[in-house]
């Protein structure tokens, strides 16, 4: 750092000091917004901070000038966190600049209009920001992180001063998705919950008012709240939203969304283009595609294996790893193919010993048992259609569309594959319930 | 009052004069001393006032002296906040006085932090110290009279000897702010102590408060500074009185006590007044301890710094009559101004006396004395409360002459010899001493006696030069003597139960102190810190008490109690030993007993001072570096612990956590936990599992060694899962509150899991697995992989969350997953996600370790879902006899009859099963039984299983209860 003499220091601070105080006066949100952002780097606050560390007084001078002394309370503690922040102390630049952002959201309650959105998300950016860098610090140190959660609890109070019923309330989203990105990084999704409750239900809020930006990220973490859950049908609305609505130049964010939209389209057996995972760099789900297309087991397993942590670590791997029924079932589609090719008399009727050899050829040992059981399952998860007959070993297939397609609906969703469809060959079943769950049927024959 | 006091002080001068006889002599003082107690603490009062008045005198003229203190009434003000600064400031004025006791006081003051100005300039100091430490030692003292019942005990034991009583009155937070007047130097630092940390940390400690609390609370600061010394003292003592029990029949009086006195000493330090605190004091103060003669006194003490002063007055009552208390204010102020004068010398001297006190008398006194205070003090206190009002604490002392002329000769004599001994702050200081002595002279009377074997003893070894080689431990403990001291020490006892106050303290004194067992128990729980004063107590032998510490330092000791004990100790001891001596002259230091005791206290008071000198440091080193010297400071404060650790310990975290909440920025993951562990000393194999309710008690606790044999035992044990899970649990139990986390812990909560899974009890299993979840992230050893397949089997079964089981699985590392376990774990988990039950109910005949037993768990949930299936999936009938072997019914209950019987019973089993659930059986033509899947599916149900329990624990169904207890 250069030498910089005390009277350059005085006036950098006192120029910082009136960009501050006219901003607020004249309610410019924008170039507030620009102060206020101590990780964004810019030579104003770097040479601010460079000012503030030689003129060590400056507190002195947020006092002198009256003006200044009702924004003192944000200021000073400002002053400190850029310093430190400078000098890369972050737990201490953390610690200031939430002192630093309490004060602030103090004067926000008062503020009537909703001038001060945008200074208010760069302070709900920059407090996450600044705990993760202060929590790496922190546990560099090993210490316990815990700066990030002091980020959420702040985070919730300034989502209390915008959930009402003035202007400011679009700002509401904006906040929850902040408080998202921590709860997801702090692995405390079920904390989302109070968030989206106040979200969904509030009559303040009217969905389609907030930012579209806001919407996006919103759907995006409440679309990967819902694959946590495997409730594929909702999680491929949210993220589909947040495609249709994302700005098609962030690629990056379109990748995001399509890392957990294409796991849940495939689980409801929609396959994507091969274009589409080439254009967004998801190629750790071409051969998951491929296998599903084929009905390729053993590739199936060999994807899964090959991209298991990254599966893992975007908790999709417990969805890709439920394809595999789909992919028994395109295997055994193919077999009855074959079959009907070569003598259509009895290609309903295949025998579970074809079945074992063509898994064989697949390199998955298997012996009878097994792939009689998988059978059972492919029947009682309505993918495949016809009965098993345990005597002779033979799985006889439904004449009508022996393989339903999922169609957008999962696999053994519940109440959506009734029989309806189901062709009444296998004689009577009545539907009925088990605990609240679970059905299971068949039409009436 | 005064007339009572004038025959004391009579029958002490006869004592002074005839040592031998003085006993006797005295013994009568102490019973009239009783009786006597309502006019001696009239005496008191009028003692306390006075020295109050010096006091308040004292401080404002000191405050503003100090130069040091450049802003001591900021200081005084802020008093914590100030205290990191406030401490170094002192700590190099300390330095700056420069002679070894200083830097022993030093320390006590860096302890202290603000009140470490003391430090800075003894005389300066002192006033300063006075003045905020009056302050704050109001507040505190009111916090640690209300601490301590014991406190007061304490207080009794500072009026016999500042010093001594300290150490062996560990109660005494109040003590120390007590004796931050008396002993000075000493009390100076003591007070600063328990002004640093006590202001906040006392209160709450204290109210916390063991009795014990309060002593330990007192350890727990004298660790950070003062402790040394007291810590040894206390150490000894407090194995006394731990195992006397003096300290719980304080505490649990002190702790109401403390909680008024808290808020009435708060309000005193603040107002920094004197009068004020005095005024306010009692009423706090008054409230718990009125209702009990003791306890009215105790308010007293608390309402004002004076308070500790007050106990002391009360003993200076005695001594001197009514002034007593005002006597007890101005020792302090003389102390203070002694050691800042005087330096090196001062300070031994109050050093000294305090060791002696704590020798001769404090042995007796601190039981006998800590009930006794309490019923005397009241009376006493409340009247020094009045006095209070006019502070002038080195007046208070010319008071104190006036009013009680007996008395006042007695101070006056005390005050020359302070003189003499180097400032006449010491000397007023040593009156007060006297005074206090004299007063616990008559409790101490007898414990003289027994001292007196002990000070032949150590003459003796001091003679011979053999005082610091001999071995002590094996010497018998006054062999003859030592038995004499006992039924002294238990006649002292019994004279001091004789008193009304005394009733608890008797027995208790009788067990404790002596008694070889309990020294050995102290020996070897204290270890390292509590051996050092043990052994003092015990041997006198200075190097053993401070491991590394008391070697290096022990030489300075010994080398400073020689010089001063030569004149002073001899004083001192007599003071100690026979108040009525002390009182009358100083200088009639009788015989080498005195001496030997001298060198015996001193080398404790060099060993404190060393210990102190290093818990300085490492605050100092605390506040500026986070972890640096942690190990110093456990030493430390294992150290002064002493026997009553838990209680202290406890005492002295919250104290500690106060502290560093006061300091701002330090947190309680900043304290140093170690040094509060628990060390058991139980030898018991066997033991029932009890929750804690309290504190745990060492004698009940087993150590490793003893632990591990009960793993092995437990282990071995055929007995049921209950008593298994009993026995594991008291093992957990003494694991956790030794802090023990290394491969036994492992093994233990591994055993205690397993057996849990082979029982079936998921709850217990949880805890243990949690636990050693972290075990194993502390990269203890053990068998790692078989708990992290259990885990994941857990999961993936029990608790059905998506969520867990990724991150679960996420966290295994490429080598767990080539683990037989987890490779089984894994497989289990895709068996179960996929539903494929012919896998699950292979795997579960292969399941390694413990797996099956998690997967028991599972079992009825997969088959019925299997049965399920069936029914939708097969037409038009399925052999029960294939269903019985894919859902594993054959292995269900290993037989040890032949193979075919096994599938026999399989068959039936399964059968009963599907009948259970609903299942429609049909035979067909060849015989065999079938499952009709059509018929099935709409009629299959899940049961309610048949051994529920509306409760929900079939453990605990009434005939199992039964069955498991007898």
């Amino acid at each position: 750092m250069a030498y910089l003499s005390m009277g350059e220091a005085h006036r950098r601070i006192s120029d910082y000091l009136n960009r501050f105080y006219d901003s607020v006066s004249s309610q410019d949100g924008s170039s507030l917004r620009q102060l206020l952002s101590v990780s964004s780097d810019s030579p104003h606050l770097l040479s601010l901070a460079d000012a503030l560390n030689v003129f060590q007084d400056a507190n002195r001078l947020i006092k002198q000038a009256d003006r200044y002394s009702q924004l003192g309370e944000i200021i000073a503690p400002l002053f400190r966190c850029l310093q430190n922040y400078r000098i890369g102390h972050l737990v201490d630049a953390y610690n200031a600049f939430e002192k630093s952002a309490n004060a602030f959201l103090l004067e926000f309650r008062n503020w009537e209009s909703a001038w001060a959105m945008e200074p208010l998300y760069v302070i709900a950016y920059e407090i996450r920001v600044l705990a993760e860098k202060a929590d790496r610090e922190l546990a560099s140190y090993g210490k316990n992180p815990e700066k990030l959660k002091g980020a959420g609890s702040f985070l919730m109070k300034v989502f209390g001063a915008l959930a009402g019923k003035g202007p400011k309330r679009v700002g509401a989203l904006h906040v929850t998705c902040q408080l998202f990105k921590i709860y997801f990084k702090l692995g405390t999704v079920n904390l989302c919950r109070s968030a989206i409750r106040s979200i969904e239900t509030a009559r303040i809020f009217d969905f389609e008012e907030f930012p579209v930006r806001d919407k996006v990220t919103y759907m995006y973490y409440t679309g990967r709240l819902e694959v946590f859950n495997e409730n594929f049908i909702a999680a491929d609305k949210k993220l589909t939203y947040a495609l249709m609505h994302c700005n098609p130049r962030r690629e990056e964010n379109i990748r995001m969304i399509l890392k957990y939209l294409i796991p849940v389209k495939l689980s409801i057996g929609i396959l994507p283009k091969s274009w589409l995972l080439d254009k967004y760099n998801l190629i750790e789900y071409n051969d998951v595609v491929q296998a599903l297309k084929r009905g390729d087991l053993r590739l199936l397993r060999h994807a899964l294996q090959e991209h298991e942590d990254r599966f893992l670590r975007s908790s999709v791997y417990l969805v890709l790893e439920k394809l595999e029924l789909q992919v028994y079932q395109r295997l055994i589609k193919k077999i009855y193919i074959s079959q009907k090719q070569r003598g259509p008399s009895k290609a309903h009727q295949i025998k579970l010993d074809v079945i074992v050899k063509a898994l064989k050829w697949l390199e998955i040992d298997m012996d009878v048992d097994e792939v009689e059981c998988i059978m059972a399952i492919l029947i009682y998860k309505n993918l495949v259609k016809g009965y098993f007959a345990h005597k002779s070993k033979v799985a006889a297939l439904s004449k009508q569309d022996p393989f339903p397609k999922l169609n957008g609906k999962p696999i053994n969703s519940k109440g959506t594959h009734k029989n309806k469809n189901v062709p009444s060959v296998l004689g009577l079943i009545i539907p009925f319930f088990f605990f609240n769950f679970f059905v299971c049927g068949g039409g009436g024959g | 009052m005064l007339n009572s006091l004038s025959l004391f002080i009579g029958q002490k001068c006869q004592i002074v004069d005839s040592t031998g006889q003085a006993s006797a002599s005295l013994t009568p003082g102490h019973s009239l001393l009783p009786s006597a107690t309502g006019s001696t603490a009239v005496s008191w009062t009028m003692h306390r006032t006075d020295y109050s008045s010096s006091e308040n005198g004292l401080i404002p003229t000191s405050t503003y002296h100090h130069n040091q203190q450049t802003e001591p009434l900021s200081r005084e003000v802020q008093d914590g906040l100030n205290a990191p600064s406030n401490a170094s400031t002192s700590s190099n004025l300390e330095a700056a006085n420069g002679p070894q006791e200083y830097a022993g006081y030093s320390s006590y003051t860096s302890s202290t932090d603000a009140y470490g100005y003391g430090n800075t300039g003894y005389q300066n100091g002192y006033y300063y110290n006075y003045p905020q430490q009056t302050t704050h030692s109001y507040s505190q003292q009111g916090g640690v009279y209300e601490h301590s019942g014991a406190s007061y005990q304490p207080l009794i034991s500072f009026q016999n000897t500042g010093p001594a009583s300290y150490t062996s009155t560990y109660y005494n937070a109040a003590d120390y702010q007590t004796t931050g007047g008396y002993p000075s130097n000493e009390y100076n630092n003591q007070t600063n102590l328990w002004n640093q940390g006590s202001y906040a940390h006392y209160p709450s400690h204290q109210y916390s408060a063991y009795t014990s609390d309060s002593n330990g609370a007192q350890s727990s600061s004298t660790v950070a500074a003062t402790p040394l010394h007291y810590q040894q003292q206390y150490k000894p003592w407090a194995d006394y009185y731990s195992q006397t029990d003096v300290s719980c029949a304080p505490g649990t009086e002190n702790i109401s006590v403390a909680s008024a006195t808290t808020s009435g000493c708060a309000v005193p330090g603040h107002t920094g007044g004197y009068p004020f605190s005095n005024s306010q004091p009692p009423p706090p103060g008054t409230t718990s301890w009125r209702p009990e003669p003791s306890s009215s006194e105790l308010p007293s003490s608390q309402q004002a710094g004076a308070v500790t002063g007050d106990a002391h007055n009360v003993y200076w009552k005695n001594e001197n009559g009514t002034s007593g208390i005002q006597n007890n204010v101005n020792p302090m102020p003389s102390y203070f101004q002694m050691p800042l004068n005087p330096n090196p010398l001062p300070y031994e001297s109050s050093q000294d006396q305090q060791k002696i006190a704590c020798p001769q008398g404090s042995n007796l006194q601190y039981s006998t004395i800590s009930q006794v205070p309490q019923s005397q003090v009241p009376q006493n206190y409340q009247p020094p409360l009045q006095t209070f009002p006019s502070p002038d604490t080195r007046r208070v002392s010319k008071l104190q002459v006036p009013t009680n002329p007996r008395i006042a000769s007695n101070l006056g004599l005390n005050l020359p010899k302070t003189d003499k001994d180097s400032s006449t702050t010491n000397a007023a200081a040593k009156p007060a001493y006297i005074g206090v002595s004299m007063l616990t002279s008559n409790d101490k009377v007898p414990s003289h006696e027994s001292a007196d074997s002990m000070f032949k003893m150590i003459t003796k070894a001091s003679a011979d030069g053999t005082l610091y080689t001999r071995d002590w431990d094996t010497e018998p403990l006054f062999p003859l003597p030592d038995m004499h001291m006992v039924n002294k020490d238990g006649k002292n006892s019994g004279v001091v139960s004789s008193l009304p106050k005394y009733k608890r303290s008797p027995s208790r004194r009788t067990k404790s102190r002596w008694e070889p067992i309990s020294e050995e128990k102290l020996v070897e729980k204290l270890a390292s810190v509590n051996h050092v004063s043990v052994k003092e107590f015990s041997s006198g032998i200075c190097e053993r008490k401070d491991d590394g510490w008391n070697n290096s330092k022990l030489p300075s000791l010994q080398q400073q109690t020689p010089s001063k004990n030569s004149q002073r100790p001899v004083k001192k001891q007599r003071l100690g030993d026979t108040v009525d001596a002390a009182e009358n002259d100083g200088a009639s230091s009788d015989s080498d007993k005195e001496q030997g005791l001298t060198a015996y206290y001193s080398s404790a008071v060099a060993l404190a001072n060393s210990p102190e000198e290093r818990k300085r440091r490492e605050n100092r080193s605390k506040r500026f570096e986070a972890h640096g010297h942690r190990a110093n400071v456990k030493h430390f404060r294992q150290k002064a612990v002493g026997a009553r650790s838990f209680y202290s310990r406890r005492a002295s975290v919250l104290e500690l956590s106060r502290s560093y909440e006061d300091g701002g920025s330090r947190a309680v993951e900043d304290i140093d936990w170690d040094s509060l562990t628990v060390k058991g000393t139980c030898q018991e194999i066997e033991k029932r599992y009890l929750r804690l309710t309290s504190a745990p008690d060492p004698a009940t606790v087993r150590p490793e060694e003893v632990l591990e044999k009960a793993l092995l035992m437990v282990q071995n044990s055929q007995k049921n899962y209950l008593y298994k899970c009993d026995q594991l649990k008291s093992i957990r139990q003494d694991l956790t509150v030794q802090r023990i986390r290394n491969e036994l812990t492992v093994k233990v909560y591994e055993t205690h899991a397993r057996s849990a899974l082979e029982a079936g009890d998921l709850a217990e299993y949880n805890q243990c697995q949690s636990q050693l979840k972290s075990l194993y992230a502390e990269g203890i050893k053990g068998c790692h992989m078989e708990f992290s397949a259990y885990n994941l089997l857990c999961v993936i079964l029990h608790s059905n969350n998506n969520r867990d089981l990724l991150s679960s699985m996420a966290r295994l590392s490429d080598e767990a997953r080539k683990d037989e376990a987890l490779k089984h774990a894994l497989a289990v988990r895709a068996a179960v996600t996929s539903g494929n039950h012919v896998l699950f109910f292979r795997l579960y005949k292969m399941a390694p370790n413990l797996n099956t037993c998690l997967m028991d768990l599972y079992v009825e949930k997969m088959r019925f879902e299997a049965v399920r299936c069936m029914s939708r999936a097969y037409r038009p009938t399925v052999p029960v006899t294939y269903i019985a072997q894919v859902l594993g019914f054959a292995t269900v209950l290993p037989t040890i009859e032949g193979s075919e019987e096994k599938d026999m019973d399989g068959l039936e089993e399964c059968e009963e099963w599907l009948r259970a659930h609903g299942a429609c059986l049909i035979t067909d033509n060849s015989g065999e039984m079938q499952l009709d899947t059509k018929a099935s599916s709409s009629t299959l149900y899940m049961p309610e299983p048949e051994d529920a329990v509306a409760h929900g624990d079939t453990n605990l169904a009434v005939n199992d209860f039964l069955t498991r207890t007898s």
